[in-house]
């Protein structure tokens, strides 16, 4: 039984959330009261915050408007000692899909902004200037702050604590942001809230900077419950689940995908790059200096920073190595590490940023761009790109600021279909030729191309299923991972934990239990999944997408893969086509990929 | 032999899921086990269909029309081989495919050290009706097809006019039978095939990313060799194409093998 209170906060919730109406030099502040029936159905999180934007974002908003909505949104977990549970997810209309978005990050911000007393952190409007957003628990404020334009993230932060003094938490953006390029990031403690562009909905709001500081305190149903979970779990995660990233971090990826022609390289003409040994992280452990780092409250620490010629140091994922590497032809690692430092400074998301200039690079070759100087394999013009974006300079630069797709159809001729992006949102790196459950992964996805909300890829590199060829068992473990990753990003816990759960459904529901007090189990955390990605498409369909949008780059349709074996991947429109067709029907969707109506009155959009 | 051939030991696996799973790896189809009536067969790999031969005692071609009969709704083209036939390289099976596309003939028969080899050839599939025909006709000959049909023939030049079976199968063995105990105790004398591996990632260690040539007949020997078991932790990925994680998966002289971390993603 789905027991709840409409008058006590479940254990690890506040039952409200805060909205903040910024209006020219002010801000107020005004509780929203949470459902217990919501928040048990949605968890927090992601799951939350769609259905926060259900409620607060009109329709058809204009992303980039004082209106749209931008949701800190917080779970029952952050707080508690459970291993990489300071997480947040950031979630609004994204600038550069037009559909929703959502990014997690860790650090201390998750927990200051959940002890400010909310669940969530809701803001609207726009400042006359660029300001600062304060929230304690004693109330909200609104400060301006010129002297923090043009400033890298990290930098604004320090100021800003320097500025209004220690305990606060921020999350903050770089010039990109400012300049709402449509996919800068949010940045916090150095990590970013990444995809989507929810660096400029912020910056659209005049915001630089939010700042949180903890004010109060958060109760757990089973204290006891809790920590003998969470000793149990970080002993855990020191298993071999997360050698990988405890050993190398995400970009032991590069090689390993490269071996198996999975290594997007050149904006997706190829799969294996010949550069690849110089930037791998084998390679870069013997060449380079490297310290490990941890999120907050995390026991993996996944986290690599290499030392840098000349001085310095960069974390470096496989995610930002792939797209401004490979994915442009660049193999010096030196100018890979620049390229990652500069999408920090600016506060870009590697991806889309490599995904762009990649596609921009053909354009080039092709004729379509006159700029001759953008060439596959340059690290120097690779940089002078990413300058020229988060400057957003007249002419590349404005043109690329648009994200791929956008850009594309500014340039046309066709670069439509080789432009690296699924409902604008560029691709990540993995080849879906040569991963075919991971190809409808991409297609079907609500945020648009993303391994982080569709992780089927697992299945293509299990073994289980022949990844040449994508059928009914690709169908089955593309729905597996996307329900898994919608209860792990809205319970919040990192989704390098979750090769560490035997019975994944499960284990989480306890968890969940000892922290909250309801009596969870597996089916009833498995129709929470359910209804979180329900709930994401009933979103973007409000906002207009069809299922054309479920699809992929003609390219990956149209031109076979030549793998370093010699045989090629083929993945046909219509294969992708039966896929997706199965998909809507196992998830319970029209022919049409539409939520049915009598599924509507789950997602409790009008409690 | 005395004794069911299938189910014959060779490093690690039996002669029938080697020559099954091996099949498996050189096409993008069906792999099909005719089996006699009554016949109990050992483990085959997964997704190996097995029909029954539906008559007894009518010899190879039987089992050979009923096996095209099985595929012919999925394929046009097939490679027929008998299980023992441990040296069997993909390469060789893809040389005769190959040239099944290549000539459009009903059947490619290769000519192989010396001998026609009607049980390691290529067969257009549609031939299941005649082959079942002439049977029935009292022809129970493995040549009985040559006459009825467009044959062409390969020779050990034409074969190894492949770039890839002259460097792993040079003296085409991919064509030894095993038909006595002689002949199998010189199958077991041979040494295994020699593989390239690669560790990545949190598998490699020191170097261990670095390819090492070793000697291993089947995938979990190949692990053994450098220290990993093969489990939800831990694939391979052969030849950079499909993944793995079935431990009995045969290896190929030429082959390159990478072990991964199964936790992908990040």
């Amino acid at each position: 039984m789905e027991a709840y209170s409409l008058h006590m906060a479940p254990g690890g919730f506040f039952a409200r959330a805060l909205i903040v109406d910024v209006d020219g030099e002010t801000a107020t502040g005004m509780p929203f009261e949470l459902d217990e029936r919501v928040l048990r159905a949605y968890l927090g999180g992601v799951g939350l915050g769609t259905w926060l934007m259900h409620r607060l974002a009109p329709p058809r908003v204009d992303p980039l408007a004082p209106e749209a909505p931008l949701a800190f949104v917080f779970s029952s977990l952050v707080g508690t000692p459970l291993t990489t549970s300071a997480k947040f997810a950031v979630v609004a209309k994204s600038p550069l899909t037009g559909l929703l978005t959502d990014a997690l990050a860790s650090s201390q911000f998750a927990i200051a902004g959940k002890l400010t007393g909310h669940d969530a952190i809701v803001i609207r409007g726009r400042a006359t200037q660029l300001s600062v957003l304060l929230i304690d628990a004693a109330g909200v404020r609104l400060e301006p702050a010129p002297e923090l334009a043009g400033l890298p993230a990290s930098e604004a932060e320090t100021q800003a604590r320097e500025r209004f003094g220690r305990g606060w938490r921020t999350a903050a953006i770089g010039p990109a942001g400012e300049r709402q390029v449509r996919y800068a990031t949010i940045s916090h403690d150095g990590r970013h809230a990444g995809r989507g562009g929810l660096g400029a909905v912020l910056g659209a709001k005049n915001i630089k900077a939010v700042l949180v500081r903890s004010g109060t305190k958060v109760s757990v149903a089973d204290q006891a419950g809790v920590l003998a979970a969470a000793k149990d779990l970080r002993k855990r995660s020191f298993g071999p689940a997360t050698a990988k990233y405890r050993e190398l971090g995400t970009l032991a990826n590069l090689l390993a995908f490269n071996a198996v022609s999975t290594l997007p390289t050149r904006n997706f003409t190829a799969a294996t790059f010949e550069g690849a040994p110089k930037l791998a992280a084998e390679e870069l452990h013997e060449m380079r200096g490297v310290a490990r780092n941890s999120c907050a409250s995390c026991s993996i620490g996944c986290e690599h920073i290499y030392s840098r010629k000349g001085g310095g140091s960069q974390r470096m994922e496989y995610e930002n190595v792939f797209a401004l590497g490979p994915l442009c032809g660049v193999s010096d690692p030196d100018d890979v590490f620049a390229a990652s430092a500069r999408c920090d400074e600016l506060g870009l998301d590697t991806i889309s940023a490599g995904g762009t200039i990649a596609w921009a690079m053909e354009c080039v070759e092709r004729g379509l761009i006159d700029e001759p100087w953008l060439r596959f394999g340059d690290g120097t013009a690779l940089l002078r790109a990413l300058d020229a974006i988060g400057d957003r300079s007249p002419g590349l630069g404005e043109l690329l600021a648009q994200g791929s797709r956008a850009a594309a159809g500014i340039v046309g001729h066709g670069s439509i279909d080789f432009a690296p992006q699924v409902k604008g949102l560029e691709l990540p790196g993995y080849e879906p030729r040569s991963l075919q459950s991971m190809a409808l992964g991409l297609a079907v996805n609500a945020r648009g191309a993303d391994h982080n909300r569709s992780g089927a890829y697992e299945a293509d590199l299990s073994g289980d299923v022949n990844r040449f060829a994508g059928g009914a068992a690709h169908v089955a473990a593309a729905i597996g991972t996307e329900d898994r990753a919608a209860v792990m990003d809205s319970m919040i816990l990192c989704k390098f934990l979750r090769g560490v759960f035997e019975d994944p459904f499960t284990e989480w529901a306890r968890l969940l239990s000892l922290v909250t007090g309801w009596d969870m189990d597996d089916g009833e955390l498995r129709r929470a999944a359910q209804r979180i990605v329900r709930a994401k498409r009933a979103f973007n369909l409000r906002e207009g997408a069809t299922a054309a949008d479920d699809t992929l780059p003609a390219r990956m349709l149209t031109t076979p893969l030549e793998l370093a074996s010699g045989r090629t991947a083929t993945l046909t429109a219509d294969r992708l086509r039966s896929m997706i067709t199965s998909y809507y029907v196992a998830r319970g969707f029209d022919e049409a990929g539409r939520v049915i109506t009598t599924d509507l009155p789950d997602l409790l959009l009008e409690a | 032999m005395g004794r069911p051939k299938a189910g014959l030991a060779w490093h690690g696996s039996t002669f029938l899921y080697r020559t099954s799973a091996l099949l498996g790896r050189a096409v993008d189809g069906p792999v099909v086990v005719v089996a006699a009536p009554g016949q109990t067969l050992p483990g085959l790999p997964d997704g190996v269909a097995v029909v029954q031969d539906p008559v007894e005692g009518l010899g190879p071609m039987q089992g050979v029309a009923a096996g095209l009969a099985a595929v012919a709704d999925r394929a046009e083209i097939a490679f027929v081989c008998s299980t023992d036939m441990p040296f069997l390289h993909p390469a060789f099976v893809r040389r005769v495919l190959r040239g099944m596309d290549d000539t459009k003939a009903d059947m490619l028969l290769p000519f192989a050290r010396g001998f026609r080899q009607p049980l390691a050839a290529g067969y257009r599939t549609s031939l299941a009706g005649l082959i079942t025909t002439l049977i029935g006709e009292g022809d129970l000959r493995p040549g009985m097809l040559f006459k009825h049909c467009e044959v062409v023939q390969f020779d050990d030049a034409q074969l190894l006019d492949d770039s890839a079976l002259k460097r792993f199968d040079p003296e085409l063995e991919s064509v030894v039978n095993v038909n006595t105990p002689e002949d199998y105790a010189t199958a077991l004398g041979r040494r295994p095939p020699t593989v390239v591996v690669e560790r990545f990632g949190a598998l490699a260690g020191k170097d261990g990313h670095r390819p090492t040539e070793i000697e291993a007949a089947t995938l979990g020997a190949a692990a053994d060799a450098v220290g990993l078991t093969l489990d939800r932790h831990v694939v391979a990925a052969v030849n950079g194409d499909q993944v793995y994680r079935d431990a009995k998966l045969p290896l190929v002289t030429g082959d390159s093998v990478a072990f991964l971390s199964a936790d992908a993603g990040g």
